[in-house]
C-alpha cells in the first residue's frame, strides 16, 4: 500500500459540476426562449406589426434584436431549432428521448424505424455515459435539485421534512406498468408522467398558448413529494425514464470511482449524492448519473473518472481515515 | 395540522378534483375539433403521437393547440385545431417536423394536398347562409385555398362544396354569419 503514491484525478474534473449546472441552465433557458421565438415567428409570418398589442410589439422588438444577426428570414430560419428534450429538431437533425421511442413502439405495437433512428445518438451516449441525461440535460433535474437545496434551507429553519427511502427498483415497475398500459390503451401514456416531457410541453403551453395545463399540476405534485416525503424521490423511485436509462447504462464505459488511497471516509460524497447512492463504499451501480457532485465535494480529491465496464469491487475503508489507520496499526503490533 | 393528515387531505382533494373533472366531461357535448392536416386515422394517430408538441411549435398560423383534459385522458397533450377560432393554412410544416409519422409528410402542392389531406368536409347550412337567403356574399369561396376545385359558386355566389374539400376550415373561419353558416364536419379516418 505504501509503495504507490495515490493517483490524482485530472484537475478539471472537480469543476465538471459547475459545467453541469451550466448545461442544465442552458437547456432550461432554451425551453423558455423557444416559445418566445415561436411567438415572434408567428407575428412575423402574419406581416401585421402595426396590429400587434403594445406588449406583443415589445416582444417582437426584443426577439428581433436578439435574432436578427443570425437570421435573414425569421419565419424560415428560426425553424432550425424546435421541440423539447422529449423530441426535438436541430437543423434538420431529429433527436428523441429513447423512452419516447420505447413508449411509442409499445403503444402502436410496431417499430417506426425513422423514429427509432432519432433516438440512436442518445442511446449510444447512454451506453457510454450511463444515466447522463438525468444529471446533465433533463430540464426537470434543474428544478428538482433546486428543490433539494430548498429542502436543506427549510431543514435549517427548523421545518420537519420527510426523508423516507423506498425500494429503488420500484421505478422499473413503473416503467413496465407504463409500457403495458400504453400498449393496452394504444396511447403514449408515459409522456404524461415523465417530468422532462411535461416541463418542455408545459413551458410552451404556458408561454405561447393558453396557459399551463394539467401536466403542471402533476409536476408540482412531484416537487411536493420530493420536498415532503422523500428527497429526490421521484427520480430515485418513480421516474420511468430514469429506469430506462439505468438499464441502458448498466454497462456504461465511463464511471466514477473512488481512489481508496486518498479517501478519508468523511462521507461528504454520500451526503451530496442526489440519487442516494453510496460512493463511500464504491456502490455506484447502474443508477449513477455521472453528475460529478461527489468529485466536486471531495476534500481530498479521492473521486475520479475511470473507463471500465463494471464498478470497482468494495475497496474498504479509505486509507486516510481513522478506521484504516486503527486496523493497520493493530496489524503492525 | 399533522403532516400525515395534510397529505391525506391533499390526496382526497386531488381525487375530488379529478372526479368533478370527469363529471364535467360527461355532461358536456363532444368537441368538434380537427386533427392537423394529413394526420393518421384517430386510433393510429393516438398510438403514434408522443405529445412532443413540435407541430404546434412550427405552425406559423398558431392554429394548432393542445388538449389538456377536455377530450379525455387519451387525448392529453395531443394537437387539435378549432377551425372557427384559427384554421389551418395548409403549410404542411407539421408533417415535416413530426418525428413519429403521426402526421404524414405531404408536399405543399395542390394535387398532393387534395390526395392526402382529409381533415374533414365543409357543409353549408343553407338556412343560415346569406347567399342562399338572397344576399350575395361569397366570402367562403374567396377564403378557400382550392377555389373552383373544392368549392364553387352558383347563382348569387351560393357555395357548393365538392368531394375534393380537404377540410382546412378557412371557409368556416371567414364566414361572416354568426353562427357560421359553413362548418367543417371532422373526419377522424
Amino acid at each position: 500500500m505504501k509503495s504507490s503514491s495515490p493517483s490524482q484525478p485530472y484537475f478539471l474534473w472537480c469543476h465538471l459540476n459547475k459545467l453541469r449546472w451550466l448545461s442544465l441552465i442552458i437547456v432550461f433557458l432554451m425551453l423558455i426562449i423557444l416559445p418566445f421565438f415561436y411567438l415572434y415567428q408567428t407575428y412575423a409570418a402574419s406581416f401585421a406589426y402595426d396590429l400587434l398589442a403594445p406588449s406583443e410589439k415589445q416582444l417582437y422588438d426584443v426577439v428581433e434584436t436578439l435574432t436578427s444577426p443570425f437570421t435573414n428570414d425569421p419565419v424560415r430560419d428560426l425553424d432550425a431549432i424546435k421541440g423539447t428534450t422529449w423530441s426535438g429538431t436541430f437543423w434538420g437533425l431529429k433527436l428523441s428521448d429513447p423512452l419516447a421511442v420505447v413508449a411509442q413502439s409499445a403503444a402502436s405495437l410496431s417499430v417506426y424505424w425513422p423514429f427509432f433512428l432519432t433516438a440512436l445518438i442518445p442511446i449510444i451516449l447512454t451506453l457510454i455515459f450511463g444515466r447522463f441525461f438525468c444529471g446533465w440535460i433533463c430540464p426537470a433535474t434543474l428544478l428538482y435539485e433546486l428543490n433539494s437545496n430548498l429542502a436543506v434551507w427549510l431543514h435549517r429553519l427548523g421545518f420537519k421534512l420527510g426523508n423516507r427511502t423506498f425500494d429503488r427498483r420500484f421505478k422499473y415497475l413503473v416503467l413496465f406498468t407504463g409500457l403495458v398500459l400504453s400498449s393496452i390503451s394504444g396511447v403514449v401514456l408515459i409522456a404524461g408522467m415523465y417530468p422532462p416531457a411535461i416541463i418542455g410541453r408545459e413551458l410552451f403551453y404556458g408561454i405561447a398558448l393558453s396557459g399551463f395545463g394539467v401536466g403542471m399540476v402533476f409536476f408540482v405534485g412531484t416537487l411536493l413529494f420530493d420536498l415532503l416525503v422523500s428527497r429526490r424521490g421521484f427520480c430515485r423511485y418513480l421516474c420511468p425514464g430514469g429506469a430506462l436509462y439505468s438499464l441502458l447504462g448498466r454497462f456504461r464505459i465511463f464511471r466514477i470511482r473512488r481512489i481508496v488511497e486518498s479517501c478519508n471516509d468523511c462521507a461528504k460524497c454520500n451526503a451530496v449524492c442526489e440519487f442516494g447512492l453510496d460512493p463511500l463504499r464504491d456502490h455506484f451501480g447502474q443508477e449513477c448519473n455521472n453528475c460529478t457532485a461527489c468529485i466536486a465535494v471531495c476534500p481530498t480529491d479521492a473521486m475520479t473518472f475511470t473507463i471500465q465496464l463494471t464498478d470497482y469491487p468494495e475497496q474498504g475503508a479509505g486509507h486516510l481515515g481513522r478506521q484504516y489507520r486503527r486496523e493497520n496499526s493493530e496489524e503492525d503490533k | 395540522m399533522q403532516r400525515r393528515s395534510f397529505i391525506s387531505s391533499l390526496i382526497a382533494s386531488a381525487a375530488a378534483l379529478a372526479s368533478t373533472g370527469s363529471l364535467a366531461e360527461r355532461s358536456q357535448p363532444s368537441l368538434r375539433f380537427l386533427r392537423p392536416p394529413a394526420a393518421l386515422a384517430e386510433d393510429d394517430f393516438l398510438s403514434h403521437c408522443i405529445h412532443c408538441g413540435q407541430c404546434g411549435e412550427i405552425c406559423p398560423n398558431r392554429c394548432i393547440n393542445f388538449f389538456t383534459l377536455e377530450n379525455g385522458l387519451s387525448s392529453l397533450g395531443t394537437p387539435y385545431i378549432l377551425p372557427r377560432e384559427k384554421s389551418c393554412i395548409l403549410c404542411m410544416k407539421c408533417g415535416d417536423v413530426c418525428p413519429t409519422g403521426a402526421i404524414k409528410k405531404v408536399v405543399r402542392e395542390a394535387k398532393a394536398i387534395i390526395d392526402n389531406v382529409k381533415m374533414g368536409h365543409a357543409r353549408v347550412n343553407k338556412s343560415l347562409c346569406l347567399s342562399y337567403q338572397g344576399k350575395t356574399c361569397g366570402v367562403c369561396y374567396r377564403a378557400c385555398p382550392l377555389q373552383d376545385v373544392a368549392i364553387y359558386v352558383g347563382m348569387l355566389e351560393q357555395p357548393h362544396v365538392t368531394d375534393k374539400c380537404v377540410g382546412c376550415g378557412l371557409c368556416e373561419r371567414s364566414c361572416i354569419q354568426m353562427p357560421q353558416a359553413i362548418r367543417i364536419i371532422p373526419n377522424y379516418g
